[in-house]
């Protein structure tokens, strides 16, 4: 039985990170649909972009610099549904 | 690529930057009313023998610039000395590319302040070190202060939400509270390069 996968950005509403945000959580539902149980978008502030996926945090713009490739989220998201339904 | 009065004078005014900024415009207007100029540094900056023209990048989402620009404002609305032009950093990368923040990052605000013949007398990048140094400091003492806000350094959305809204509400009261003096540091350090303009 697959299990609730999440994914969750956090993005810096100070800084206007909203369409690279919008952008991410489209292409997420897009790619994934209902397949996800959910994207959770966190205002924040101090430069922070931040995508986890089921609590492992796999981009920080503090980390690794700017924003994430859209296919990168994607590929973490696909390991963990893989790794799920195994 | 040099800054001459004609690239110069393309510039938009203080006034001309506000009114075309689609987002942010109370929040600057209202630091702008907080920033408390002393009799001393109006002084210096009413007695430059000369005066000095700023160049500024700036872009209405950032953080930085809603908090320093106003500053500069005040200053020159002030003073009557300095003559402010805006440049959105997006739409001009060649400037942005000559003053970089430690050589790669496009941090902004950035002030160039010139003479009358455009040699510049200095820049100033975003912030303040010591305001970087103090919130970074006021920031691990609220997290000492509060265990369940966790480390420093994890990432927010871990926190439940409950506690995610109380930490930042700590962070903007940090943030309150250090608006003075990082408003003073400001106009410190923008008068030392804004004073180096000759007779």
């Amino acid at each position: 039985m697959s299990s609730a996968h999440r994914v969750k950005i956090t993005y810096c509403a100070e800084c206007g990170y909203e369409p690279q945000t919008l952008d991410l959580a489209k292409a997420l539902m897009l790619e994934f649909g209902a397949r996800l149980s959910s994207i959770e978008l966190i205002p924040w502030e101090g430069g922070t972009f931040e995508v986890s996926v089921d609590g492992q945090l796999i981009h920080s713009m503090n980390r690794d610099g700017g924003f994430p490739e859209a296919a990168a989220v994607k590929d973490a998201v696909r390991a963990r549904l893989s790794g799920s339904s195994r | 690529m040099t800054i001459d009065r004609s690239r110069f004078d393309h510039g938009m005014t203080y006034d001309a930057y506000k009114a075309q900024m689609t987002r942010n415009r109370e929040r600057l207007e209202e630091n702008e009313k907080r920033v408390d100029l002393g009799k001393e540094d109006l002084a210096a900056f009413r007695g430059l023998p000369r005066p000095v023209k700023v160049l500024v990048l700036a872009e209405d989402w950032c953080g930085d610039v809603i908090a320093n620009l106003p500053v500069l404002g005040r200053l020159a609305r002030e003073s009557g000395k300095l003559d402010v032009r805006v440049f959105l950093r997006d739409q001009n990368d060649d400037i942005m590319q000559r003053y970089l923040n430690k050589g790669q990052f496009k941090s902004i605000p950035v002030f160039v302040f010139f003479d009358e013949d455009f040699r510049e007398l200095g820049h100033w990048i975003e912030r303040p070190a010591s305001v970087t140094e103090i919130r970074a400091k006021r920031r691990n003492q609220i997290f000492a202060a509060h265990p369940e806000f966790g480390s420093p350094d994890a990432p927010v959305d871990v926190l439940p939400e409950e506690v995610r809204v109380r930490l930042q509400g700590e962070l903007a009261k940090m943030r309150d509270e250090t608006t003075k003096f990082a408003n003073a540091e400001v106009i410190r350090e923008l008068r030392e390069i804004a004073t180096r303009v000759a007779a």
